[in-house]
């Protein structure tokens, strides 16, 4: 709802006004990093679906009459060879845990979050720096408490061995990398809502 | 405290820390966090929650389908089939009065077919359309608001991100969702071509002329659009037709849009990246709210405050029609106010409860009796004529059939439960289209409609007073569009029937 979530929208990447530097630089190029990597999962997991669903016609076209008939090698061959991927609703859910857990650092450093600033806008801009930095603040310690609460999750799929019905695979993997993004989306929290302190402190314009 | 009161209560806190620049996400997080607390008089309960509830919400398999769609939509965008369609809608009406207007709106529902998002069909359609408009003299407000409506589409017309969380919300099927929506969707876009005809009539120095297009030229450019018609019919056909789950449908969508944007060499690594970005930003906004409300619904759930207050009005004795405008009313004030997802987010879980045990009468026990024994007439089950024949004198006289009398005529029965059933999903469709249209006026109400400072932030020559004039012409259109769909249920659920 911000007015800047909607100029990014026009001009995806609008060049800050003071040029990233330091520790701003680090966070921005992390959550850009985490961005990329949780949307090449994102992708992977779309061509895996459609392979799984290609295999699924194939193998159903294998099994119908019309291609029985018509070429019995090729459909033996087919009902064979083909055929949904094994675990692919499985792996669809831990890849794409980590891809959104991923996207999360990137959300927060460009004011992505929805918020309602009608009623704030008419406050003078000390009162609304302080507001973002607190509220930035705020954020952060909700994204640190669903982090550390991920972690105790982590220890207990550790503990108890659990595994996905199909592929056998340990949900710790998947709870494994999901806490590695929300590692990074914590620090890239705290970051961002040190910042806004620092902007909201020292009267200068917000990053 | 009690805990109802508590429940009660959570509900203004809630909304007083939205309107105070509350990130809406951490807001609900915030309020059920501390309200479970409360509740329990312990975190503890609330931390449990939280170490398999952020990655089940995260991994849900149901609701991996809204990143695809989202990434469906931005490449939808660099396919450069907006144009395509543009050009189409344009040679075939652009030459009326409005045409070019006209032809946005269509353009507008065309992309909507392979675009879940508003706000990307908005931006995608402005880029290429208001350059047009203002080129054949469309004046500056009225070209805004017609992309900022026409935007408005996308979400309405399937595929939907919105539909899909509705579902999610309230239990129900996604591909019946999406066929409720076409037909409104297709009203939607006459009612606003309408809409223009109009304006361009009351205020005739708002729009241009334009030639005629040959037929020739009109036919090629039509041609141009098959890769939006296969997308649309394989992603919302296929969802529909059973052959793949929506999930996988959305991602089809994606290898698709993806595909098309490569062949038509649009696609570069650095527009693959801005692609990406702009898809994460939205997902991860959209997931944090959900989480959020996760943990606000559960300690809402706890508190028993929704069927409390679901209750309280059947108990009321509301006309469920009074009921019903006013939640509608309510969504189009708050819609002023606050995006389409976060709202549909707090509050389905608190108005669906109250909605579903209203009855509509969407479906009549005898209507449905009357169809099975139709169905058992055209499958060729052998009935005993003396039996059908005072069943169907039965059904006539308005007096509904027992279990028994199914079960003497070879046919499955159909009972008071099953009607009842029946007619909650009926109400719950119909009801999810109506929420859909009314929170999507938001997007094009003053002062905060997200389409309206998108569009009007591509041209920094017309003042945004401008964009809002016009665009109550365009509000005016879908109002009168839900208060028919409200009057006539049949609009949007006979394809169900």
């Amino acid at each position: 709802m911000a007015l800047d979530a909607i100029a990014r929208y026009i001009d995806p990447e609008p060049q800050q006004a003071e040029g990233p530097r330091g520790m701003q630089d680090i966070v921005t190029r992390a959550a850009r990093l985490m961005a990329l990597l949780g949307g090449l999962v994102l992708c992977a997991l779309v061509a895996l679906t459609c392979i799984s669903v290609l295999g699924r016609g194939l193998n159903g076209l294998a099994h119908g009459t019309v291609l029985t008939d018509l070429a019995p090698g090729l459909a033996r061959w087919l009902a064979a060879h083909t055929g949904p991927v094994t675990g692919d609703y499985e792996l669809i859910e831990a890849g794409i845990a980590f891809a959104i857990f991923a996207f999360l650092p990137i959300c927060q450093l460009k004011g992505g979050h929805a918020t309602v600033d009608i009623f704030t806008s008419r406050l003078p801009p000390r009162a609304n720096r302080a507001l973002a930095a607190m509220w930035e603040g705020v954020l952060a310690l909700v994204i640190i408490v669903i982090g550390w609460q991920l972690f105790m999750g982590l220890t207990d799929k550790l503990d108890n061995g659990q595994t996905t019905f199909l592929l056998q695979m340990p949900l710790w993997w998947a709870y494994g990398a999901s806490f590695a993004a929300a590692g990074v989306a914590g620090l890239v929290g705290i970051c961002s809502a040190a910042m806004r302190m620092r902007a909201a402190l020292g009267g200068r314009p917000l990053p | 405290m009690s805990l109802m009161a508590l429940g009660l209560w959570s509900f203004p806190l809630l909304l007083a820390l939205i309107f105070l620049r509350a990130p809406i996400g951490a807001a609900m997080f915030g309020v059920g966090f501390v309200g479970l607390w409360l509740a329990t008089d312990s975190p503890t309960m609330a931390l449990n929650l939280l170490k398999g509830e952020s990655y089940a919400t995260f991994s849900s398999y149901s609701l991996s389908i809204i990143p695809m769609f989202l990434l469906m939509g931005q490449f939808a965008a660099l396919s450069g089939m907006s144009g395509a369609l543009f050009r189409a809608a344009d040679g075939w009406l652009g030459h009326r009065k409005g045409g070019v207007a006209m032809a946005s709106v269509g353009a507008c529902a065309g992309f909507g077919a392979i675009c879940g998002s508003s706000l990307a069909t908005a931006a995608t359609m402005g880029r290429v359309a208001l350059p047009e408009l203002r080129r054949c003299g469309y004046s500056g407000g009225f070209a805004t608001a017609t992309l900022a409506a026409g935007g408005t589409l996308g979400i309405l017309i399937p595929p939907s991100v919105i539909l899909v969380i509705y579902a999610i919300l309230t239990e129900q099927n996604i591909a019946s969702l999406f066929l409720a929506a076409f037909v409104p969707g297709i009203l939607a876009a006459l009612g606003y071509m309408i809409t223009i005809a109009i304006y361009v009539r009351v205020n005739p120095t708002s729009a241009g002329a334009k030639d005629r297009v040959p037929y020739a030229r009109r036919m090629r450019a039509l041609a141009e659009i098959w890769p939006v018609v296969a997308v649309f019919a394989l992603v919302v056909g296929g969802i529909y037709a059973g052959w793949f789950t929506p999930t996988e449908g959305a991602a089809v969508g994606v290898a698709c849009t993806g595909a098309l944007a490569f062949v038509r060499g649009t696609m570069t690594w650095a527009l693959l990246q801005d692609a990406i970005m702009t898809t994460a930003v939205s997902t991860a906004m959209i997931f944090f709210i959900i989480l959020g409300a996760k943990l606000y619904n559960s300690f809402l759930a706890l508190s028993q405050m929704p069927q409390e207050v679901s209750l309280w009005v059947v108990g009321q004795g509301f006309a469920p029609m009074t009921v019903l405008i006013l939640i509608l009313m309510f969504y189009l004030v708050m819609g002023c106010l606050m995006d389409s997802l976060s709202m549909i987010l707090l509050t389905i879980p608190i108005f669906w409860p109250v909605i579903s045990v209203l009855d509509f009468g969407l479906i009549g026990l005898i209507d449905m009796q009357a169809a099975r024994l139709a169905e058992g007439i055209s499958d060729g089950v052998a009935m005993a004529p003396d039996l059908l024949a005072q069943a169907q004198a039965k059904l006539a006289q308005g007096v509904a059939l027992g279990r028994e009398e199914f079960r003497d005529l070879g046919l499955r029965p159909v009972t008071e439960a099953m009607h009842a059933d029946f007619n909650r999903t009926l109400t719950a469709i119909w009801f999810g289209i109506l929420v859909l249209i009314v929170v999507e006026v938001g997007l094009i109400t003053p002062p905060v409609g997200m389409n309206l400072f998108i569009i009007n932030a591509m041209d920094k020559t017309t003042p945004i007073t401008a964009t809002w004039r016009a665009v109550m012409w365009f509000v005016g259109s879908d109002i009168i569009r839900v208060a028919i769909l409200v009057a006539f249920p049949g609009i949007t659920l006979f394809l169900l029937r």
